[in-house]
């Protein structure tokens, strides 16, 4: 199904849409993203951001258009499949395991890689515990780079709201993605710990070999550290192009402000 | 690259690269997967030949109850505890493995010996205590366990039937499903022909097994079972259970139980093929409501499918949520108490079943999210720490 240009691009979105009801929330919405890409996705509120990503990971099923994933078709696929892809995400409105605690959480990430059946469950055999073993330690690592792993024991839902959103980094991360998509990262941060995961985001960029597309709301922190914007208004992409370009695009700013008067 | 290529060898699954820990021969999992079954079945030796004679016959039906309740109460769990189902019609299940197992040792043995009368060992001896002089296993025993994995069986058949179109879709569709389940399971059985008896023995003989199937006493159940289900074996697949409930919690394929019930979406973003996850843990459960209705079946050797009807199920249902939602522990110590707890209260007479749902809504004010919440009782003694590998 993918030709030449699908095999290079890690993400490959081509004009993908979709209605609810008379609503056409997100249209024709196109993005490519190769490896070490860092990418931002704006636009005012209800703009179809968060919608956008929905349809990337098949919790919508889109009505039209097509998404690539190292080159593998996936849209329609179910959202785990998806998982398998490569494509991991984290949730604006975070969405941990809350009763599991810090290191179960991550290593219910770590465990799509490394699997075993239900007998080999229940006999404990030489695979499972090997397979066990290294989602653990996998895991494990991941916490280490997020800095959270000195909370490993504590329920999820008992971390402060920052930690929360760097365990959801970290549990994505476990999948081993090729793309990430992370809705809203830096929200409900000050600015020091912004900076702080803004840093981070780009450690994990260089040292994972991932392609990052991130939704952010703070204008200065995402012209500041995406390479390329796209910008959404009313389900359309008004613009697209490198921080500069989108700060000069007068679409982009009636879009914020309003028209001139 | 080249700092990815080194970053994966070291999160790399594979655990044989350093030395102590070379590939261990294929056979060396069996002391690790069947050692806690050893412990079990020695439990459940001691019960049967020193704690039961010295309780005398009322403690033994107790116990025995208790057991059955254990099993009922931890394979529910794995539904409604760990992965945040709602399942109330796990007395249907119960009611098919029963009446399979039933039907099996009754007609069996017909099939067999020629009469419906005991055929085990020692460790099926029901009746007397001392009144019994043949080895510790006979044939009948045989026929008794496959008897009740035949029922496991055929209620796991029936789980899977159940739970295929049901848990595809998201909210209460399966409590609506498994009501209607328990409640069609009990109509039919109810509804099927007259048992035969002693008398057709050549009939019995001629018709094959499964047109058998059909002839399980109506409304009136099905009696004259040969009773095999000793102290003994409900407390080996007591056993049996715990230790698959407490492996399941404590591995990858419980924590995808666990993950669908905090967060589906969240747990397919992790690549959680959840009515997959779903289907299986249902399947699971019913097997052991199948195991335990044989068991039920084959103790008190008669079994009626009007008895086991949606009150049943929430018999079943308060245990688990008075134990804690998803704690195995709570689960059990929940079936222990609600068993014991109506003969207990025999000191307050006609008043029993009053303040038996009293002390039921006291517990759920003072300690709504059950005796041990989604934990474990061991782990209340601790200092909670997960667990590793293994």
């Amino acid at each position: 199904m993918s030709d030449a240009i699908g095999d290079n691009l890690l993400l490959d979105v081509r004009d993908v849409s979709i209605r609810f009801g008379g609503l056409c929330a997100v249209n024709k919405f196109s993005l490519a993203l190769p490896p070490g890409a860092l990418y931002g996705l704006i636009g005012p509120n209800g703009a179809g951001k968060t919608t956008a990503f929905n349809l990337l990971t098949g919790v919508y099923r889109p009505d039209g258009g097509s998404v690539y994933v190292q080159g593998k078709r996936v849209d329609g696929l179910k959202p785990h499949q998806i998982a398998h892809a490569g494509l991991a995400r984290t949730f604006q409105n975070i969405r941990l395991f809350g009763e599991l605690s810090v290191l179960d959480n991550v290593r219910m990430g770590a465990q799509m890689r490394g699997w075993h059946g239900l007998p080999g469950t229940l006999l404990r055999t030489g695979r499972y515990v090997k397979a066990e073993r290294g989602i653990d330690r996998h895991a494990r690592q991941l916490l280490d780079i997020m800095g959270i792993a000195s909370r490993e024991a504590e329920q999820a839902k008992n971390l402060p709201y920052g930690d929360q959103r760097r365990l959801e980094i970290a549990r994505a991360l476990a999948t081993e993605p090729k793309v990430l998509l992370l809705d809203e990262p830096a929200a409900g941060m000050n600015p020091q710990e912004k900076h702080d995961l803004m840093q981070l985001i780009r450690l994990i960029r260089d040292r994972f070999r991932l392609a990052i597309l991130l939704i952010e709301h703070d204008m200065k922190l995402v012209m500041s550290i995406c390479e390329r914007i796209t910008v959404l208004d009313h389900g359309e992409t008004i613009a697209a192009g490198n921080p500069s370009e989108i700060q000069a695009n007068p679409k982009v700013i009636e879009a914020y402000l309003g028209e001139p008067v | 690259m080249a700092e990815t290529a080194m970053l994966r060898k070291r999160m790399s699954v594979s655990a044989s690269e350093s030395p102590e820990e070379l590939r261990p021969p294929a056979w060396s999992f069996v002391p690790r997967a069947f050692a806690p079954l050893l412990v079990g079945t020695v439990v459940a030796g001691i019960l049967y030949f020193f704690v039961q004679p010295a309780i005398g016959g009322f403690g033994s039906n107790l116990l025995l109850f208790a057991g059955i309740n254990i099993i009922l109460a931890v394979s529910l769990t794995i539904v409604n505890g760990f992965t945040g189902q709602f399942s109330i019609g796990h007395a249907g299940f119960m009611a098919l493995g029963g009446y399979t197992a039933a039907a099996i040792v009754y007609y069996g043995s017909f099939k067999i010996y020629g009469d419906a009368s005991f055929h085990g060992g020692l460790v099926s001896w029901t009746g007397r205590a001392g009144g019994f002089r043949g080895p510790l296993l006979g044939s009948g025993d045989l026929l008794f366990v496959g008897a009740t994995v035949a029922g496991g069986i055929v209620a796991a058949a029936a789980g899977w039937l159940v739970g295929l179109p049901s848990l595809r879709l998201r909210g209460d569709y399966l409590a609506i499903v498994t009501l209607g389940f328990g409640e069609i399971v009990r109509v039919v059985l109810q509804g099927t022909d007259e048992q035969l008896r002693r008398y057709d023995l050549e009939l019995i003989r001629s018709t094959p097994m499964l047109k058998l199937m059909n002839k399980l006493g109506g409304a009136l159940g099905f009696i004259g079972i040969p009773a095999y289900s000793t102290v003994f074996w409900v407390y080996l697949w007591v056993a049996i259970m715990l230790i698959v409930a407490v492996r399941l919690k404590h591995s990858s394929y419980g924590r995808a139980l666990l993950s669908i019930r905090e967060d589906e979406i969240a747990a397919q973003a992790v690549g959680v093929n959840i009515t997959r996850y779903k289907v299986r843990a249902f399947v699971l459960s019913s097997f052991f409501a199948g195991v335990a209705g044989a068991l039920y079946a084959l103790q008190i050797g008669s079994i009626n499918a009007g008895e086991l009807g949606f009150q049943r199920s929430f018999e079943i249902l308060i245990m688990v949520v008075l134990g804690g939602l998803g704690s195995v522990s709570g689960a059990t110590l929940a079936a222990i108490i609600l068993t014991a707890l109506p003969e207990v209260l025999r000191f307050v007479d006609q008043y029993r079943m009053i303040v038996y749902s009293l002390l039921l809504i006291i517990m759920m004010i003072v300690r709504p999210q059950g005796l041990f919440g989604v934990r474990e009782a061991w782990d209340l003694f601790r200092r909670r720490r997960p667990r590793g590998g293994a």
